[in-house]
C-alpha cells in the first residue's frame, strides 16, 4: 500500500504548479477573458516545451511515458489555477487513443499534440442525451466509404480540433468515427458555457469520417473516453476544491467584522471544517479511481463513486467559499468566481451524481440479485 | 499510488477473519443479548478474551519482548477492522489506549505485570475520565488526590465509566494541584484496582447499552499508582485520547451491514412481487451508503498508512473522526429505510430483519458523534492546525 507519488511524478507535478501560477495572473486571465478565443496560446506552448502535453504520451511519439496518474497530477495543479487552456479534453482523448487506436492513426495525431501543435477532441455529448454509448448521431457506409449525421453538444474547442472521436449509431450499432471539423458538410456554433470553456454545437450533415474502431472495439474506446475523462475531471476538482477552500480560509482570516476576524466565528470555522473533510474524501476517492484506472481493471465502480464525490463536493465547497466570502466571493474583480463556475461546470459534465447514484444503485441491485 | 494490501497483508486479512469465526461462539452471542454483557464482562467473553491472549493477536503490534509481532499500524488496521465486523466486544480502550501509555510510563513491576495482563486477555481497564461536570471540557475535572504519608487519598465521582462494572482496574485521572494556573497542568493519572473498598459504582442505562456512574470515596492507594509524573496526567491523557480516535470509526462493521442489507433486500420478495432491492430508492440508498462507505475505507487505510510512515496529520485524524461518526448515522438511517417499519423491530421480535442489528447500532451509534472528543471540538482542530484558521479563544 502506498499513498504516495514517486520523485518523478512528484517533479512533474511540481513544474505544472510553477508554470500554471506563473502565467495565471488576474490581469493575465483578463486578457484572455477579453480574446475572442479564450485560449491561452502561450501558456499552451510553454507546456509543450516543458514536455507537459507529452507526460502521458509514449516514447514513439515524443512524450515520457509516465502513464495516465502522472496526466492527472497536471490537471490537479490545472484546477488550482484555472487556467484557461483545454488540458483535460485535448490530452485525455490522445490518452485513449494511444490506448486503443491503431498504430497508423497514432502516428498521425499523437507527436503533433505532444509538442502542442495541433488538438484533437471527442465528442461525447448530444442534446438531451448525455448517454456517450447511446448516440443519436448516425453513420452509414456507401461505396464513397462512411459519412456521418447527427448533432453534437459542448465539444470543447472543436473549431482548433484537428480532429474529432465521434461515437455514431449504425446499421451494426455503436461505431466510432474521426470527423475533421473542416470538412464539408461540417457546421460548428459557438456556444457559451457557464465556465466560459469555448465550446461548440456541432451539426454533420453527410460529413465523411473516418471509422475508428466498431463492435466490442467501439463500445470499449466510448466507455473508456467517458471514464478516463470523469477521472481528469475528478483530479482538476481536487486542485479546484482545494484552492476554493484555502482562499476562504486566508480571507476570513483576515477580514474583520465586530472588532474580529471573521474565521473565529466558530460557525465559519466549522463550514470551513467540513469544506476540508469533503476534499479530503473527494481527494481520496478521486486518487483511488486513477489508480486503478493506470494498473487496469474493473475501474466502473472507483470511477462512479469518484465523480458522485466530486458533483457534491464541488457544490458544497463553492457555496460555502462564496457564502464565507461574502459580497467578495461574487465580484468579478476578485479571483473566486472562476473556481466557483468550474466547479458547476465539472459538477454537471460527464455525469451527474444523482444519475450516477442511480447507476452505481443498479449495478448493486443486479450484482446481489446475481449473487 | 496504489492502494491495495500486500499478498502477505491480504494472508493475515484472511487468517483474522478465519480465527474470529471461532471466537463468535453462539454461547458468546447469547451471553450478549443480556444487555450488562453486550459489551463484554461475561464469562464466555472472558474465556474467549483470554484465548485471544495466549493465541498472541492482543499482543499483534506490540515489541517481542512483550511477546508481541511488531505488526506495522497498516497490519493492526487489518486485525482491528476484522475484530469489529465480526463483532467482538473486544476491549480497544484497554489493549490500544491505556496498554501502551501504562508500558511506557508505569516503571514499576506492578505496573507491568498489569500490561502482561492486557496482553493475555486477562485483565480489563475501564477509562475514568468524565465527570458529571467535565465531558468535553475535559480538563476542569474536580475529583482530587491528596498526598498522605502512605501514598494517595482519592474522592470524586466520575461518569460514563463503561465497563467498570467488570473492569479489573480504573484508569483515572485526578487532581493532584488544586492551585496549578493552568487547568490541565494540576492533573495526574492512577491505576486503581475496581476491588478497592472506596470504590463503587452504580448503572447507568443508556439508548443502547448500559454503562456507569463510579464513585471513589475515601479511596486509599499506594504511591506506586501513580503513573508518569505528578502534574503530567495530561499528556498521557492526550496521548491516549489520540489512539482512541482512530479505533473509533472503523469501515469492517458498516461494510458488514451494508452487505447483509443488501443480499437480504435481493432476497426478499415486496408486495409488488418483485424483490425489494429492485425499487429505486432502495437502489439509491445502497449506492449512497456505498459511496459513504468507500471513502471511509480509503480514510482508515490512508491512516494505518499514514502512521505506519510516522507522518499522521492532526487535521486528518479529527476529519476521520468527524466523517466517520456522521456517516454512520447516516447510513444506519438508509440502510433502516430499506427495512421500513419492520426496521423498528428489535433483535428478539418475531420479524426482526437481520436479527435486529441495525436497530441496535442506530440507539448505540449516536454517541460517537459527541464522544471521543466531541466534533464541535474537532472541527476547531481541522480549521485551526489544517486551513491555519484563528481560533477565538
Amino acid at each position: 500500500m502506498d499513498f504516495s507519488y514517486s520523485p518523478e511524478q512528484l517533479e512533474v507535478k511540481d513544474l505544472a504548479a510553477k508554470i500554471f501560477a506563473d502565467q495565471t495572473s488576474q490581469q493575465r486571465l483578463r486578457e484572455i477573458d477579453a480574446q475572442q478565443d479564450k485560449f491561452d496560446s502561450k501558456l499552451w506552448h510553454d507546456l509543450a516545451q516543458a514536455g507537459l502535453l507529452a507526460v502521458a504520451m509514449e516514447e514513439k511519439h515524443g512524450g515520457s511515458g509516465l502513464g495516465f496518474e502522472t496526466l492527472t497530477l497536471v490537471f490537479e495543479e490545472l484546477g488550482r489555477t484555472v487556467a484557461p487552456v483545454p488540458a483535460v479534453p485535448v490530452l485525455t482523448t490522445a490518452y485513449v487513443l494511444q490506448k486503443y487506436a491503431s498504430a497508423d492513426v497514432c502516428q498521425r495525431y499523437l507527436p503533433a499534440v505532444a509538442n502542442g501543435q495541433k488538438m484533437i477532441g471527442a465528442a461525447l455529448l448530444e442534446p438531451a442525451n448525455d448517454s456517450a454509448v447511446n448516440p443519436q448521431a448516425q453513420a452509414h457506409y456507401s461505396d464513397q466509404g462512411w459519412t456521418l449525421n447527427g448533432v453534437k453538444s459542448a465539444v470543447p474547442f472543436a473549431a482548433s480540433c484537428e480532429v474529432i472521436i465521434v461515437p455514431a449509431n449504425t446499421d451494426d450499432g455503436l461505431a466510432v468515427f474521426l470527423l475533421k471539423p473542416n470538412s464539408d458538410g461540417v457546421m460548428l456554433e459557438s456556444q457559451i458555457c457557464t465556465a466560459g470553456e469555448p465550446q461548440y454545437l456541432v451539426t454533420a450533415d453527410n460529413a465523411k469520417v473516418e471509422l475508428l474502431a466498431d463492435g466490442d472495439a467501439a463500445v470499449l474506446i466510448v466507455s473508456a473516453l467517458v471514464e478516463h475523462m470523469s477521472a481528469a475531471l475528478c483530479a482538476m476538482a481536487i486542485g479546484l476544491t482545494d484552492k476554493m477552500m484555502r482562499m476562504t480560509a486566508s480571507y476570513t482570516s483576515e477580514r474583520e467584522q465586530f472588532g474580529v476576524p471573521v474565521a473565529t466565528f466558530q460557525a465559519v470555522g466549522h463550514r470551513a471544517a467540513d469544506c476540508y473533510i469533503d476534499v479530503e474524501c473527494l481527494r481520496l476517492t478521486t486518487h483511488q479511481a486513477v489508480s486503478l484506472l493506470e494498473q487496469g481493471g474493473d475501474t466502473t465502480e472507483a470511477v462512479m463513486i469518484a465523480k458522485i464525490w466530486v458533483g457534491d463536493v464541488c457544490h458544497r465547497v463553492s457555496q460555502a467559499a462564496q457564502h464565507l466570502h461574502g459580497g467578495v466571493g461574487i465580484d468579478r474583480d476578485y479571483e473566486l468566481f472562476r473556481y466557483c463556475l468550474w466547479a458547476r461546470q465539472i459538477e454537471l459534465t460527464c455525469g451527474t451524481s444523482s444519475a450516477l447514484t442511480q447507476r452505481l444503485g443498479q449495478k448493486i441491485a443486479a450484482d446481489f440479485l446475481a449473487a | 499510488m496504489k492502494i491495495e494490501f500486500t499478498p502477505e497483508q491480504l494472508n493475515l486479512q484472511r487468517e483474522v477473519r478465519e480465527y474470529m469465526k471461532q471466537i463468535m461462539t453462539p454461547a458468546l452471542a447469547l451471553e450478549m443479548k443480556d444487555p450488562e454483557y453486550f459489551e463484554g464482562g461475561g464469562p464466555e467473553f472472558r474465556r474467549l478474551l483470554k484465548k485471544m491472549g495466549s493465541d498472541g493477536w492482543i499482543a499483534l503490534s506490540w515489541p517481542k519482548e512483550y511477546g508481541g509481532r511488531e505488526a506495522s499500524p497498516i497490519e493492526q488496521y487489518i486485525f482491528t477492522d476484522e475484530v469489529m465486523r465480526a463483532g467482538f466486544p473486544y476491549p480497544f480502550l484497554t489493549t490500544d489506549g491505556v496498554g501502551p501509555v501504562l508500558a511506557e510510563y508505569g516503571n514499576d513491576e506492578k505496573s507491568q505485570a498489569v500490561v502482561r495482563g492486557i496482553l493475555k486477555g486477562e485483565v480489563i481497564v475501564a477509562i475514568g475520565y468524565s465527570e458529571p461536570s467535565a465531558g468535553t471540557d475535559l480538563a476542569s475535572l474536580t475529583t482530587k488526590a491528596e498526598k498522605t504519608d502512605e501514598g494517595w487519598l482519592i474522592n470524586g465521582q466520575k461518569m460514563w465509566t463503561s465497563l467498570a462494572n467488570y473492569a479489573d482496574y480504573v484508569w483515572l485521572a485526578a487532581r493532584t494541584d488544586p492551585e496549578s494556573a493552568k487547568p490541565h497542568k494540576g492533573l495526574s493519572m492512577f491505576l486503581m484496582p475496581t476491588d478497592n473498598p472506596g470504590f463503587s459504582f452504580t448503572p447507568v442505562h443508556t439508548l443502547g447499552v448500559r454503562t456507569n456512574a463510579t464513585y471513589y470515596q475515601d479511596v486509599k492507594l499506594p504511591d506506586s499508582a501513580l503513573i508518569g509524573e505528578l502534574n503530567n496526567g495530561w499528556r498521557l491523557i492526550t496521548g491516549q485520547l489520540n489512539r482512541e480516535r482512530l479505533s473509533l470509526v472503523n469501515y469492517g462493521p458498516i461494510d458488514a451491514l451494508y452487505k447483509e442489507t443488501a443480499q437480504w433486500a435481493a432476497q426478499t420478495i415486496g408486495s409488488d412481487g418483485e424483490p425489494i432491492i429492485s425499487q429505486p430508492w432502495v437502489q439509491a440508498n445502497l449506492a449512497k451508503v456505498k459511496t459513504g462507505a468507500e471513502a471511509l475505507r480509503l480514510i482508515c487505510l490512508k491512516q494505518a498508512w499514514s502512521m505506519t510512515n510516522g507522518d499522521l496529520e492532526m487535521a486528518d485524524a479529527s476529519a476521520a473522526k468527524v466523517y466517520g461518526s456522521e456517516f454512520f448515522v447516516e447510513c444506519y438511517r438508509s440502510l433502516l429505510e430499506i427495512m421500513g417499519q419492520a426496521g423498528t423491530l428489535h433483535r428478539d421480535s418475531g420479524g426482526a430483519i437481520l436479527q435486529g442489528k441495525i436497530e441496535l447500532r442506530y440507539r448505540v451509534g449516536s454517541v460517537l458523534t459527541f464522544g471521543g472528543g466531541t466534533n464541535e471540538v474537532q472541527r476547531d482542530i481541522i480549521s485551526a492546525a489544517g486551513l491555519w484558521m484563528p481560533r477565538s479563544r
